[in-house]
């Protein structure tokens, strides 16, 4: 793994490694699209193994009737001075049910690891379920980690507020939907 | 066309069943501004609200007629393509969305649901850099996510540049002034009277006069308790001043 290039990987076209390695200096930069309508049950594990290794990882899914998503992520830093950002966000309706397991695991000796995750879910209906289990395992010293889990709904102001302005509440919920999850659609060419 | 533009009656209206509004009456007539006044907790933000639409809040009884059509029958956004503005009080931010986007989607909405074409890019681009500089925005505020980060001068300049885009038959500007500075209050004052014409109306609801002396209504009202105790022309605003509304009373 040298490529600095971006990997995307749409999950029911590409397949998801299972195990990947980052060697020292070396940085990886991954994308990961759940398309609507496309169920899955997938677990990665990825090592940063040489000092200075970099992951850079983002993933969205939108699961709209009755999907059931499953990712486990789990990020291992076993080298000192490497450096992971992950960005999981999802958006749930119908009756779809999407879990995310994020792993951070610092092992002994991986001093100045900079490692911070974010799973936010947006969830539109009643009969959706999401849940994100961010967990951190650290066993060095000296390390920035951070992880952070929301759940959110639309929120109604918003709503009213672009309605108030001519756009139709489809539409509404559309651009909504469109700018959560911008921030990892836009790292797609 | 009618002269009449707005004509609210006998309405009662609320929120989580507390009646609010306890029957008001108010005709607005193209080319006029009507300042709607009062005290804190009088009424005056649940009728902005029920004229824009607002899901919470409930109608009990009463009518009002917009342009010859049953305004409450209308969603907000309906009533927003039929020429209907509110200028919040409080301006929503929406993250992720630029005022572009925003802009071009609302303008497309409007004129899809009037049967016309969508705007070419090139005069949907003029069209935004000529009411930005209406209120004074530069090149880069198109591109900020909406009211995200603003200070409350931008919010309230932002409103205004959103009133200019969609060219409204009626706009309600609600507590427009609040939390501006001078400077702010100038530009978005310029920009309302400048929009002024006699096709269209406004309504200033606002709890002191500052704003009226920029923006001069031809009808002065002022709400108490829910309903419009006294009407005047604009020499209401300075009884007003001198004695406060403890001394106006139906």
């Amino acid at each position: 793994m040298a490529s600095t290039d971006n990997q995307i990987i749409v999950v029911g076209r590409d397949p998801l490694p299972s195990v990947l390695h980052i060697e020292g200096g070396e940085e990886l930069r991954m994308t990961i699209i759940v398309p609507e309508g496309v169920s899955c049950e997938k677990s990665m594990e990825i090592h940063l193994d040489g000092p200075g290794a970099s992951l850079d990882i983002a993933g969205a899914w939108r699961c709209s009737s009755s999907e059931r998503v499953h990712l486990q992520v789990i990020v291992r830093h076993n080298a000192p001075h490497c450096h992971s950002e992950q960005l999981f966000k999802g958006v749930v309706s119908g009756s779809a049910r999407a879990e995310f397991d994020g792993l951070v695991y610092v092992a002994p000796g991986a001093m100045k690891t900079v490692a911070h995750q974010q799973a936010h879910s947006l969830l539109l209906s009643a009969d959706a379920f999401c849940e994100a289990r961010p967990q951190l395992e650290i066993y060095a010293d000296d390390v920035e980690c951070s992880h952070g889990a929301t759940t959110g709904y639309l929120n109604p102001e918003e709503l009213f507020y672009m309605r108030s302005r001519g756009i139709p509440e489809e539409e509404a919920r559309a651009i909504q939907v469109e700018a959560f999850l911008a921030p990892v659609l836009n790292r797609l060419p | 066309m009618s002269d009449i533009l707005l004509e609210i009656k006998d309405l009662h209206a609320g929120i989580e069943g507390r009646e609010i509004l306890k029957g008001v009456n108010l005709t607005i007539r193209r080319g006029e501004v009507h300042a709607v006044m009062g005290p804190n907790g009088a009424g005056k933000s649940t009728l902005s609200a029920v004229l824009a639409g607002r899901a919470d809040y409930t109608v009990t009884s009463g009518s009002i007629t917009y342009d010859g059509k049953d305004l409450l029958s209308l969603a907000p956004e309906e009533r927003s393509w039929a020429g209907i503005f509110l200028s919040f009080q409080y301006p929503v931010e929406i993250p992720g969305v630029s005022i572009t986007n925003f802009m071009k989607a609302a303008l497309n909405a409007r004129r899809k649901a009037a049967g016309q074409p969508e705007l070419k890019p090139a005069e949907f681009l003029k069209l935004l850099k000529d009411k930005m500089a209406l209120v004074q925005m530069k090149g880069e505020f198109a591109k900020r996510e909406v009211n995200v980060g603003f200070s409350g001068g931008e919010k309230k300049r932002n409103e205004i540049f959103q009133m200019a885009m969609l060219e409204p038959t009626l706009s309600i500007l609600d507590e427009t002034d609040s939390g501006l500075d001078v400077d702010a209050l100038r530009i978005v004052a310029d920009g309302v009277n400048r929009l002024r014409t006699p096709r269209t109306a406004s309504i200033v609801i606002t709890h002191y006069q500052r704003l009226l002396e920029y923006i001069v209504p031809d009808v002065v009202h002022v709400l108490k308790d829910g309903r419009i105790v006294r009407s005047g022309g604009r020499e209401l605003v300075d009884t007003i001043e001198k004695d406060g509304y403890d001394g106006i009373d139906g």
